[in-house]
């Protein structure tokens, strides 16, 4: 394996940045992207992507990362993912999601259990949020043995951008392998759940948001219950927002999510809670149209675990695989040398399930944690 | 792109560019224009999303309209509510 670690990949453009750090950390090879917004007026990486490879530092031990002086190019060197307690100022042009999803891809492969205070923005209108990863990549990660006591997300502070100012605490236990999984019933939804949030506004504005979503989706489903949260004084950040998150949960355990926020402040229109939250029950919808056993958010998180499991056979049923984990499954050949079988099947017409649904296959790299420590 | 999607014959060329024991078309790529100048658009168009916002967000297909009656029904069978098959029992 040492032979494979010695040759680099090169890779052009700021674009899925962080697939390919993540990838490289996974895998041992080094990478080096080039032409980073070289052409922008304002060349070079951003602060968002300087404090996402400060955390890959953090929670590494002798990773070597060399910047030239624009910020153009990048030389990331990875070492061994050492994992424990770190806490990270995210910075907040991206939300929490942006960092989070990266740790949820590596955590289980670490060297000590994670422990990961991140500080920042929880909700925004770019990334997952905290709480849609809270509700389907967790019961995405158990499907793969990763459960206990270990495993937990958890929302101390909300914040909204611009400021920032939440605060979300990550655990994860580790595994020296990951199991291979057949999902290929997404069963069908059995109830909606959610979590209509507002920080610095009336918290009628949650009551209102829950109202209309329910009015929407009550005509497929009475088991529906949207929670409403609104944290007050030092937990709620500094800047005012609101906004929901709806998952539906189907009889066979998979979770479909969507969510929506509002315009941060001073930017963009106001939007009313009504609107938001009738929008927000219509991306559900939308999401339930694509189907599969994940939603499009943790296509990659899934084909990435499937990938890294033991020798054996993984098969996942998909609704269309978004843009990001196609060029996700590029990286995963690059890095990997796996090729994902995928067979598409057809919904016939009056079927009334949605979508047409695509069918993954792999066999895992049968990769093993060789840093974790043994007791 | 959803239509992108489905009107591909085969996923596996979408995703990976070549299938085994099918890689005639890969010459083809680069044109030359008086076999002195590339044609440089489509390099432009991947210099684009080369730098392209890093997010797993996927946005929604906006040709459907979740007002219409007709697409709410297009799903009505994935939920519990909807029509069982013969086979599984509720």
């Amino acid at each position: 394996n040492n032979n494979m670690a010695n040759q680099g990949l090169t890779y052009d453009g700021c674009n899925f940045f962080r697939q390919r750090l993540v990838l490289s950390t996974l895998s041992g090879k080094r990478v080096k992207i080039r032409n980073i917004r070289s052409k922008d007026d304002n060349p070079g990486l951003r602060d968002f992507e300087a404090s996402f490879i400060r955390l890959m530092d953090k929670i590494t031990n002798g990773t070597r990362i060399e910047i030239n002086q624009t910020g153009t190019v990048l030389f990331y060197q990875p070492g061994l993912l050492y994992g424990g307690t770190v806490e990270h100022e995210c910075n907040p042009q991206r939300s929490i999601g942006y960092y989070l999803e990266a740790l949820l891809m590596l955590a289980p492969f670490m060297k000590t259990p994670l422990r990961a205070t991140l500080k920042g923005v929880t909700n925004d209108q770019k990334d997952p949020s905290v709480d849609t990863l809270k509700a389907t990549a967790i019961p995405l990660m158990k499907k793969f043995g990763l459960d206990g006591e270990g495993l937990e997300l958890k929302v101390v502070k909300r914040g909204m951008p611009p400021g920032g100012g939440g605060e979300v605490l990550f655990s994860c236990p580790v595994r020296k392998t990951i199991r291979p999984v057949q999902l290929t019933d997404p069963g069908k939804i059995k109830r909606i759940r959610g979590t209509a949030y507002s920080v610095r506004v009336s918290p009628q504005m949650a009551n209102r948001i829950v109202d209309s979503a329910r009015s929407i989706l009550n005509k497929f489903i009475p088991d529906i219950y949207i929670y409403t949260d609104h944290m007050k004084g030092a937990n709620s950040g500094k800047s005012p927002g609101f906004g929901l998150t709806l998952v539906a949960e189907t009889t066979s355990g998979t979770f479909l999510s969507a969510e929506l926020v509002s315009n941060p402040q001073g930017q963009g229109d106001p939007v009313l809670p009504e609107d938001l939250g009738r929008n927000c029950a219509k991306l559900l919808l939308e999401e339930v149209y694509r189907g599969g056993c994940v939603d499009s958010t943790n296509q990659s998180l899934l084909l990435l675990y499937m990938t890294l499991g033991q020798q054996d056979v993984s098969k996942a049923l998909l609704g269309p695989l978004s843009p990001y984990t196609i060029e996700f499954l590029r990286h995963i050949r690059d890095f990997f040398q796996i090729m994902f079988k995928m067979e598409t099947q057809k919904q016939e017409e009056d079927s009334q399930k949605g979508g047409d649904k695509v069918l993954m296959t792999c066999v895992g790299a049968g990769f093993t944690n060789i840093s974790k420590t043994l007791k | 792109f959803l239509r992108q999607q489905s009107a591909a014959p085969n996923l596996r060329k979408l995703v990976y560019g070549t299938v085994p024991g099918d890689e005639e078309e890969d010459g083809e790529d680069e044109e030359e224009l008086g076999g002195l100048f590339r044609v440089s658009r489509p390099e432009k168009s991947k210099r684009q999303r080369a730098d392209a916002l890093d997010c797993s967000r996927y946005a929604p297909d906006s040709a459907h309209d979740w007002d219409q009656e007709e697409m709410l029904d297009s799903i009505r069978n994935c939920f519990v509510t909807g029509k069982w098959e013969g086979d599984t029992d509720a």
